[in-house]
């Protein structure tokens, strides 16, 4: 049977039933429970639990310091130090990973598993699962984000919370560091997201879990060997994996939040465009035509 | 059909304005950003580098220090990320007696740098400091990391 693009049946309410729940609601919940079952969800999340724990006790164990990363320098003299020298390190190439690993496989594991056919003709439209998928991959994302912001603090804290020497050379005490790291990390919600956007549009338009995630790895790869390079200051912030660094300004003296916003402008259109290319693409495919 | 040309539109809108608006009024990677940061850091740094040392602290204002970074030779352009020389100089005992630390800046893309002390010695020079009782501490001013605003 062929699906062709705008002519799949309507879902038709029986009559008398009770009100339904919204059709994008069951598919967000179903992809929700189906993510929280994978593997390769549950081996994230326990990942990203323990992980700034283990760093933590690694530095604990040694003398060393990572002295050519900022804040590296101060790692024994104070827990605020650690988190920010992991965020350092992790944000361009770790963080776009790890969301990639859902986002870039939640549209074409139903291609790999040849499913499409069998969801689409159950009585949920296709802007139903689009939007399903889309918010799963996305709430999949900021809980990556709350769970690395809450254990990295952690961990940061069961080393000390001692002050820490910023990046303008001022002493920050311990609850006004404790709150610029929560920001640090915030801030990078938003480049996650475009991300999230990147992978999933790749998913989309590959059909293919191994471009949709690799893809995004790549991408991350290339951008950050693109960093090096003096680009004109326009196409520097319009990079994807710019906002990632925005946090540094926080930790200035006086602080600086210009980066910042200009990461949120970056990051929304990159996720707008990625978003409306994936939707674009998907609402007009023919879905069921043999491969 | 309806619904996909305003999502593309606001995507198209949206990155347009990141790039036009970006493109105006930067003036990047250049030489007075990049003295103005490196020696309000530098004057916060030895505050606290004097301090960790039990010595007097002085102020940042009696400090007044200022900084002087070259990329290159004079030949090169004064702006961008690679390798700066910064000479910060700072008062310690009047202005009749300046002080010059000598610093290597790696300027990154992003704004921010990591500057390694080139001297005098006792200043930049070693990685550690003594501290009261004989403690071995970080020295501030050997490594100095700061950032600043490129847009």
């Amino acid at each position: 049977m062929t699906l062709a693009a705008g002519r799949w049946p309507a879902a038709v309410p029986p009559a008398g039933a009770a009100p339904q729940r919204s059709g994008t609601l069951v598919v967000y919940r179903m992809e929700l429970a189906k993510l929280s079952r994978q593997i390769r969800v549950r081996t994230i999340a326990v990942c990203a639990v323990i992980g700034p724990f283990l760093v933590v006790a690694g530095f604990h164990v040694q003398n060393a310091t990572p002295g050519d990363t900022a804040f590296g320098q101060w790692v024994h003299t104070s827990g605020f130090a650690i988190p920010m020298v992991i965020l350092g390190f992790a944000a361009q190439w770790i963080i776009p990973g790890l969301t990639a690993l859902v986002a870039g496989d939640i549209f074409s594991a139903e291609d790999h598993f040849g499913t499409w056919k069998t969801v689409l003709t159950r009585s949920r439209s296709r802007s139903q699962f689009f939007t399903g998928k889309f918010l799963a991959a996305v709430s999949y994302g900021l809980a990556l984000a709350v769970i690395l912001i809450v254990t990295d603090l952690l961990a940061g804290l069961l080393a000390g919370t001692q002050p820490v020497v910023a990046l303008g050379g001022q002493l920050v005490p311990a609850g006004h560091a404790a709150t610029l790291e929560v920001l640090s990390y915030a801030s990078e919600i938003p480049p996650l997201l475009a991300f999230t956007a990147v992978g999933i549009m790749l998913s989309v338009l590959t059909r293919s879990s191994v471009a949709g995630i690799g893809g995004v790895i790549a991408l991350t790869f290339v951008l950050q060997v693109v960093t090096l390079i003096d680009l004109p200051g326009w196409l520097q912030v319009a990079l994807p994996s710019t906002p990632f660094l925005a946090w540094h300004g926080f930790w200035e003296q006086p602080a600086f939040c210009t980066a910042f916003w200009w990461g949120l402008v970056t990051s929304a259109a990159w996720f707008v465009v990625c978003g409306g290319v994936s939707w674009w693409v998907f609402r007009r495919r023919t879905i069921g035509v043999a491969a | 059909m309806r619904r996909v040309r305003p999502a593309l539109a606001a995507g198209a809108i949206a990155a347009l304005t990141a790039l036009t608006v970006s493109g105006c009024g930067s003036d990047g990677l250049s030489a007075p950003r990049l003295q103005d940061s490196i020696s309000s850091t530098f004057a916060h740094l030895y505050v606290l580098q004097q301090a960790e040392q039990g010595n007097p602290q002085p102020s940042l204002r009696s400090l007044h220090s200022h900084a002087s970074c070259q990329r290159g030779t004079p030949g090169t352009a004064q702006d961008g990320p690679g390798t700066w020389l910064c000479l910060i100089t700072y008062y310690v005992a009047g202005p009749a007696y300046p002080v010059v630390a000598k610093y290597k800046v790696d300027v990154q893309t992003d704004g921010c740098y990591a500057a390694d002390g080139d001297g005098p010695a006792s200043v930049n020079g070693s990685t550690t400091i003594t501290g009261p009782h004989y403690r071995q501490l970080v020295n501030p001013l050997s490594l100095v990391d700061g950032c600043f605003d490129y847009t």
